[in-house]
């Protein structure tokens, strides 16, 4: 057990969620792929893995693109629980997408049962700033109030793309390390009970 | 020892780890040793036990052995308790899965090697147990378990089956007394569990006795036999015909009427069963044998099986056994085709389906969800692949026009060739039959006209019609074994006539055995009547007995005890049950000797009025030459 885990680079596991027509798939294949898809065609849900280099560490990076419509809502609730940080989409020219932001954050929260869940607000479609219809402040209000990073990116001009991952991705990082120092203990506590029990037995 | 029965296991899934803590300390250890030396010294006494109970026997030894098992089990015992544990080490752990995952077949080499070696199944224990006890696969109804162990390429059969089959036939066709010799019972059953928690089963890594030994298993914990309850008794029945073609026959419409699952699945089984006889100088198991060894798991008499083997192409004719190719992992290389693309597709939506249906109903693992995760990667891939190639398949549309057009031009040609093919040997059936039914019809009036009746030659025309198609088949044939040429087609008067007395004589002995047949339902139906008006006399005698007794002393005073009383009901019952059996042979025996008496004296009868015809043909014209 001693040299294996060091070979496996780590693994994050980041979901993307937002309504329909936001741009996930768009966000995702230019991170992915360096490609821009102008054609649109609804997920049902898609997985991606790759590995990148995250100062300097080499890690893997594991991406779900969930459907926005509500069709395959059941499905998104199986990949919800395993996911390790969300990126939340919206488009800053529509804002029934940004409203819709309130309900997924709640699901995330009630499935994942953890307030400091890696998140970011993300408003997508920058370039089209002539179209906007969700102001900066108004988005960066509301990541302001759920505590998470707004930013404000751009599938078509790559801008941010990378940002984004990377930042969420150094998120659930320090997340793990935390949890890894706390479960320490938790852990040892956890052994002494079940041989208690044990013995009770 | 009670700690390491199975059901033990069932209510406390956390037991074995926290006791592999234990034996971490060397204190568990020291216990099985006692318990091993105490077993020793109680000796026959425990064997007795174990054989009363074995599974819960051998599920024990198997607790006790994987304790034993000492450095890789301490490690398996971590990733047990880091699986069960919900929000602690989410690194580590992680690290520790993919480290198992990747170890995982070394581990699971050993049970090859001798060491029991149950690493494999205690990690999954503790990976999805809940899934195991909650939906297994062995010991489910039948359509259920083709839904849980599903084959995603469509064929509705359950995975743990399938798989034997695929590699009894691949391993061992050529495996002298494959079905005969069983398995280690530790092994099968540790396949059972790696098939109820969706574990991957490389049988290669097994032997062909645990292989069938599986299959055995799975079929025999079938809550309903494969023939269902309901038509169970008929198909013994049918078995037990002695006539060849009526036994197809009864067996036949039998097969039809099973469940499609069951009746797909049965004809699996049987073709695989017929491929390993086909071999039977190699692997000396013959239908016979194979029948003798199977017959308890299929819940049926060894002659059931055997017959079941003999009718295989009859009562199964279109079924061939195709290989299972599990849906791609991420270790295979993705195909190139778009076609094999598209059918790897279906089988992963399928599999995705299954996984998200297993979770909405609660069942939750990390491993689930990891896998979960893989299969959609896959899927993701190759869809990519499939956009990316109708991509370049659309950029270069004429090529590919042309390219397509040349091959329906191609396949138009050899559809003209084939109907003109087919539109001449029509001609030629037609040819025949209507040269065939020439001669026949003064023959056939001939033979009546001395068989006494004129009604006769009326049913007789009208039989002829129906033979006509008949006719047609058996020329149809014919042609097709000889290979007909048009010289043959003009073949000389004698062998048509042959041909003609040959239809002759099947038409004449099956109009007689139409009427004896006709008799015998005629005094069937008397017998019948008879009967019914005994048992009417019967019921009005048991009814003036009734109201001139008052009432009869019940049977509790002959027997003190109420318990001899059940016994004796229980006892009789068998017995009835027994005579019931016995009468429905004795009936089918009866109902077959008919048969064939019948078809005994329609030949006797054509014989003698052959030899009648022979000797009033003689008389009228010699030309006409009678074989």
């Amino acid at each position: 057990m001693s040299k294996k885990p060091t070979v496996q680079p780590a693994l994050h596991k980041v979901i993307m969620v937002g309504s329909g027509g936001v741009g996930k798939s768009a966000l995702t294949l230019q991170f992915m792929y360096d490609e821009f898809v102008e054609d649109y065609e609804p997920t049902k849900a898609d997985s991606y893995r790759k590995k990148i280099l995250l100062d300097g560490e080499e890690v893997q990076i594991d991406i779900l693109d969930t459907a926005g419509q509500e069709d395959y809502a059941a499905i998104r609730d199986n990949y919800f629980r395993s996911g390790e940080g969300f990126l939340c989409i919206f488009s800053i020219t529509e804002d029934e997408s940004f409203q819709a932001t309130q309900e997924f954050r709640e699901q995330i929260l009630r499935v994942k049962n953890d307030d400091n869940i890696p998140f970011l607000l993300v408003g997508n479609k920058c370039d089209l700033e002539e179209k906007r219809k969700v102001s900066f402040q108004e988005a960066q209000d509301r990541a302001n109030k759920w505590g998470v990073p707004y930013v404000e990116t751009s599938a078509k001009t790559r801008e941010h793309v990378d940002k984004v991952f990377y930042d969420l991705m150094r998120e659930i990082r320090a997340r793990k390390k935390e949890e890894n120092k706390t479960s320490n203990g938790r852990g040892k506590d956890k052994n002494k009970k079940k041989k208690l029990k044990c013995c009770i037995l | 020892m009670d700690f390491d029965s199975p059901e033990v296991m069932k209510d406390f899934p956390g037991l074995y780890s926290s006791e592999k803590k234990k034996g971490a300390d060397n204190d568990y250890n020291d216990e099985s040793e006692k318990t091993t030396k105490k077993d020793m010294l109680i000796g026959k006494r425990k064997e007795k036990k174990d054989k009363k109970d074995k599974d819960k026997g051998y599920a024990a030894l198997e607790g006790e052995s994987s304790d034993e098992a000492s450095p890789c089990k301490s490690k398996k015992s971590k990733t047990f308790k880091f699986t069960k544990s919900k929000d602690k080490e989410k690194e580590k752990q992680k690290e520790k899965h993919e480290v198992t995952k990747k170890s995982r077949p070394k581990k699971s080499e050993k049970p090859q090697k001798g060491r029991k070696g149950f690493g494999p199944s205690k990690q999954i224990v503790g990976g999805s147990s809940e899934l195991a006890d909650a939906l297994p696969i062995f010991g489910v109804d039948l359509e259920e378990a083709c839904k849980r162990g599903r084959c995603h390429d469509g064929i509705f059969i359950p995975l743990p089956i399938r798989e034997c089959v695929d590699y009894i036939e691949a391993a061992g066709i050529n495996f002298e007394g494959v079905y005969k010799i069983s398995g280690p019972k530790n092994k099968v059953s540790q396949i059972k569990k790696l098939y109820n928690n969706r574990q991957v089963v490389h049988f290669s890594e097994y032997d062909v006795p645990t292989a069938t030994s599986s299959l055995k298993m799975f079929l025999r914990d079938l809550p309903e036999p494969i023939f269902t309850n309901d038509l169970l008794i008929r198909f013994e029945e049918a078995g037990a015909i002695l006539n060849y073609n009526t036994r197809e026959k009864h067996l036949k419409t039998l097969v039809e009427s099973l469940p499609s699952v069951n009746r797909l699945l049965l004809g699996w089984l049987v073709v695989h069963l017929h491929n390993i006889s086909l071999k039977k100088h190699v692997n000396k198991m013959d239908k016979q044998a194979l029948a003798q060894a199977l017959n308890h798991t299929f819940h049926v008499s060894s002659r059931l099986l055997h017959a079941l083997l003999l009718h295989q192409e009859a009562l199964f004719p279109n079924l061939t056994i195709t290989k299972y190719y599990p849906p791609l992992d991420s270790g295979s290389a993705l195909p190139d085709d778009p076609v094999i693309i598209e059918k790897e597709l279906s089988k992963l939506e399928s599999l995705l389906s299954q996984i998200h249906w297993e979770m909405q109903n609660g069942h939750i693992s990390k491993t689930r969800e990891e896998h979960l995760w893989e299969v959609q990667r896959i899927t993701t891939e190759l869809k990519r692949k499939l956009k990316k190639f109708a991509k370049t398949e659309s950029s270069q549309p004429d090529q590919a026009k042309s390219s397509q057009e040349k091959q329906e031009d191609n396949a138009k040609d050899e559809l003209d060739n084939t109907k003109d093919e087919l539109d001449n040997a029509e001609v030629q059936d037609q040819a025949t039959v209507v040269i065939s039914e020439e001669p026949e019809a003064p023959k056939l009036e001939q033979a009546s006209d001395e068989n006494k009746l004129e009604e006769e030659k009326e049913i007789h025309v009208e039989e002829k019609g129906d033979c006509s198609g008949i006719l047609k088949d058996q020329q149809r044939s014919d042609s097709e074994e000889d290979e007909y040429t048009d010289s043959e087609i003009t073949s000389t008067d004698s062998e048509l006539l042959e041909e003609c007395q040959y239809f002759d004589e099947k038409i004449v002995t099956m109009k007689i055995k139409n009427n004896l047949l006709k008799e015998l339902i005629e005094t069937l139906m008397m017998n019948i009547n008879k009967e019914k008006m005994e048992i009417g006399e019967y019921q009005r005698q048991i009814l003036n007995l009734k109201r001139g007794l008052p009432q009869r002393p019940p049977y509790k005073k002959c027997l003190k005890d109420p318990n001899s009383f059940h016994e004796v009901q229980t006892l009789l019952a068998r017995e009835n049950h027994m005579l019931q059996i016995k009468k429905l042979h004795l009936v089918r025996q009866v109902m077959e000797q008919t048969e064939q008496c019948i078809d005994l004296t329609a030949k006797l009868k054509y014989t003698f009025k052959d030899i009648k015809d022979q000797k009033i043909m003689q008389g009228k014209d010699i030309t006409t030459k009678t074989p």
